[in-house]
């Protein structure tokens, strides 16, 4: 008996200091989708957000001496298996990257009541920015109206848009529907034609049929919300029906080097809005190479680190490690909790001069989030594809967030009462 | 020895035509309940329950449905996913345009419209067989993933195109949306699914379920006894997609939260005629087999590494894991072409006669 009791205490004291050993980091699960349809675009940005978390373990040693354990689930990109992930690590998670519109729509719901806050840099639900009532949803730095508006911008900046046709060349999906209501509003303000022309998950790959609506239609632009295997389509599409390349604009999903890559040269001139750009002398990547290539801890190689994707991959990695920061310095402990994490996350303030600090030099453009901005709009810059690789062609673009902000406003009030009850956060002055 | 039936008389025809003829069936099936019913809702996590019980469930009863039609009724059907997504739809629009509609009658409903659909999807099948049959249900299953992207009333306007379920209360819990804790989902759904598995046990027991096979075995010579097979193949249908609408509700409702159209596309429907196929065609206990399979086997496998602290990448893990399925789906089919369900038949044959097999 005495042999058990002995035995019991010391299984529970090992349980209690393996319990201790294991809070001595912060859990920031991704769910990542390095399998299935779309790997081919994600597994750049898992490598980017994977390579610069690991630097900061080696060069730092976490970030304010905790270390980062950012394990990957994998999702394929399919809802179920992310709701899967997001069950199984919500537990110690202090933060949520749910990767896809369709794990998105069906975690945002949950968040009021697990409280764990979603990551979701450029991507989801727009009126995320709202966060008086999005309390646990983080879009930073850009969202989708954000995109819509500053490429309306550059578009102005070519030239007069009265009288003159986009048509929208977007995938069927609630991604591609997205920002339909701001481009829809614009066209109104500024008398432009807006044509919206759906792809169907199905026809990705083959596009023919819209891109003969579009030869008829003769539209002076054409705006793409594409994804996956429906950028590849349609640029090999539009370089087959000669559509000038010039007047074709992606979004930032739409701007992955390997799509391009494939039709080279002839896709000179397409262009992309982007709120990352990789900077291959930033000194962050020097950084990366030394701590994280060197020591043969990265998946990545050459080519795939001077893409687009990558370097946002960085970027998204950067914002949460800035969040972790802000809320660490405010509770004045490195473990921080997911509703102290929420605290940074609504209080990061990315000034040119802490890009600077980070290393990350011209790769993202300053914004600040704040409790009811859970966007920070930093805009970005329109880039351009130059036969080889994409370079920087407009000065830093800033979304005219005033002509939305009450759309935004709107569609929040409405997703909360479909959700009713659905708690805001009343005490947010601003 | 476990299987000993001797001594189990029968003394009158009812007795011999029981359910469980044998007691150790009965005695199994209870420790089956008690399991559902009070251990593992104790005992489960939030994460036990939101990815193995209340989706193996969910997809047992879709594969039920599916079975009534393809298993009992010998009818050829690719368009399941569909008309689990016509029951999900009517679901949300009862739910969005009378909310004061209890949430279970609501889901029971909504199986009423997805047989009305399948009704209609079914008339061809008085004409066409086989593989034949199979493509014209593949044209539901085009025909209804389109209407749920277009028809932008189904999904009351919402620009995203997505329905987001709502959260709703019945005697002051919550049972669906966001709100509703996984444990009361559990019950709900284990309360349908067994009402309809009851229900479907009786009728293919009944005079329905023999029409039924007397239509999948040789419908000329059906006929020929006096049966009407445009009324067999169309019970069929009918109670098929009500099943499979019920499914499809619960799938969205008590499960998924939100759902978009093309989640009701083809990939679903092939999923779950393979729990139906794997888990044995004509048999309602395969349908849980199957599903366990399918569904529960990926999640056990996808932990198993971490549990062992195997140090692999999660990626490989999911590479693994669908060689590990698909080749346990193959062996399967061909140690038991006829299923999972006739293998536990054969086992129990074997374990009746054991230890001396003649």
């Amino acid at each position: 008996m005495k042999h058990f009791t002995k035995l019991a205490i010391a299984a529970a004291v090992a349980g209690v200091t393996a319990g201790a050993a294991m809070a001595q980091e912060l859990y920031t699960p991704n769910l990542a989708y390095r399998t299935g349809p779309f790997a081919a675009t994600g597994i750049p940005l898992m490598n980017g957000q994977a390579d610069y978390l690991n630097m900061l373990n080696a060069r730092d040693g976490g970030i304010g001496g905790i270390m980062i354990n950012a394990e990957e689930c994998e999702t394929g990109y399919s809802t179920e298996k992310g709701v899967e992930c997001y069950e199984k690590t919500k537990g110690k998670a202090i933060v949520t990257q749910p990767w896809s519109t369709g794990i998105t729509l069906q975690v945002l719901p949950k968040t009021n009541v697990d409280e764990i806050p979603i990551l979701a840099p450029g991507y989801g639900f727009s009126p995320m920015m709202e966060g008086t009532t999005f309390q646990w949803a983080f879009n930073a730095p850009s969202g989708y109206w954000d995109g819509a508006d500053m490429i309306v911008q550059y578009l102005e900046s070519q030239g007069d848009l009265s009288g003159k046709t986009i048509a929208f060349l977007h995938l069927d999906h609630p991604y591609g529907k997205e920002p339909i209501p701001v481009f829809e509003k614009m066209a109104g303000d500024k008398g432009f034609t807006f044509e919206p022309i759906p792809v169907g998950l199905k026809e990705m790959q083959n596009q023919s049929a819209q891109w003969l609506q579009i030869r008829r239609m003769r539209p002076d632009y054409v705006v793409m919300w594409g994804w996956g295997a429906m950028n590849a389509g349609a640029i090999t599409e539009a370089v087959k029906t000669k559509f000038p390349m010039e007047n074709m604009i992606g979004v930032w999903w739409s701007g992955h080097d390997a799509d391009l890559a494939i039709v080279g040269d002839k896709g000179k001139g397409y262009k992309s809005i982007s709120w990352s750009f990789p900077n291959m002398d930033a000194p962050v990547m020097a950084d990366i190479k030394k701590h994280v290539v060197d020591a043969g801890k990265s998946q990545s190689n050459d080519t795939e680190m001077q893409g687009v994707f990558y370097g946002r991959g960085i970027v998204i990695s950067a914002v949460l490690a800035e969040g972790i920061a802000a809320a660490q310095a405010e509770y004045g402990t490195a473990e921080i909790t997911a509703a102290q994490l929420r605290w940074g996350l609504e209080n990061i303030n990315m000034t040119e001069e802490r890009i600077n600090e980070l290393g990350l030099t011209g790769m993202v453009a300053p914004f600040s989030t704040s409790c009811s901005n859970h966007t920070g709009h930093s805009g970005g810059w329109m880039l351009e594809w130059d036969g080889a690789k994409f370079v920087k062609v407009s000065d830093h673009l800033t979304p005219n967030v005033a002509s939305y902000q009450e759309l935004a406003n709107t569609k929040a009030a409405e997703y909360a009462e479909a959700n009713a009850p659905w708690p805001t956060n009343e005490n947010c002055g601003g | 020895m476990l299987y000993r039936t001797a001594g189990q008389f029968k003394t009158s025809y009812e007795a011999d035509q029981a359910l469980f003829p044998i007691k150790q069936d009965a005695f199994l099936l209870g420790v089956i309940l008690l399991l559902a019913v009070v251990v593992f809702p104790l005992t489960a996590s939030e994460f036990t329950f939101q990815t193995l019980l209340i989706p193996i469930l969910i997809y047992s009863l879709a594969a039920l449905g599916l079975n009534i039609l393809t298993g009992f009724a010998g009818q050829l059907s690719l368009g399941t996913a569909a008309f689990m997504g016509v029951g999900a739809y009517a679901c949300y629009k009862m739910i969005t345009l009378m909310p004061w509609m209890n949430p279970i009658v609501a889901i029971l409903l909504s199986g009423v419209f997805s047989a009305g659909i399948g009704v209609a999807f079914g008339i061809p099948s008085l004409r066409i067989k086989g593989f034949y049959l199979a493509i014209a249900t593949l044209a539901a299953q085009f025909f209804l993933v389109w209407l749920f992207e277009k028809w932008a009333w189904l999904y009351n306007y919402n620009a995203s195109g997505a329905i987001q379920v709502p959260n709703l209360e019945m005697f002051g819990v919550y049972v669906s949306g966001p709100q509703a804790s996984s444990i009361v989902q559990y019950y709900v759904v284990l309360f349908i699914v067994g009402l309809l598995t009851w229900v479907c046990i009786n009728l293919t027991r009944g005079n329905l379920g023999r029409t039924w096979k007397a239509t999948r075995d040789m419908d000329i010579a059906a006929e020929l006894i006096g049966i009407n097979l445009m009324k067999s193949k169309l019970t069929a249908f009918a109670v098929s997609s009500y099943i499979v609408g019920v499914a499809g509700a619960l799938f969205v409702f008590m499960w998924r939260g939100a759902a978009e159209p093309n989640l009701f596309d083809i990939p679903l429907s092939f999923r779950i005629l393979f729990i139906a196929i794997i888990g044995g065609l004509g048999s309602v206990m395969g349908n849980y087999l199957g599903a366990i399979l399918i569904v529960g086997l990926p999640v056990v496998l996808n932990l198993l590494p971490n549990a062992l602290g195997i140090p692999i990448g999660s990626a490989t893990v999911e590479h693994l894991n669908i060689m590990i399925v698909g080749s346990l789906i193959v062996f399967f089919l061909i140690v038991e072409p006829h299923g999972l369900a006739q293998l536990w038949r054969l086992i129990r044959e074997k374990l009746i006669i054991w230890p001396f097999p003649h």
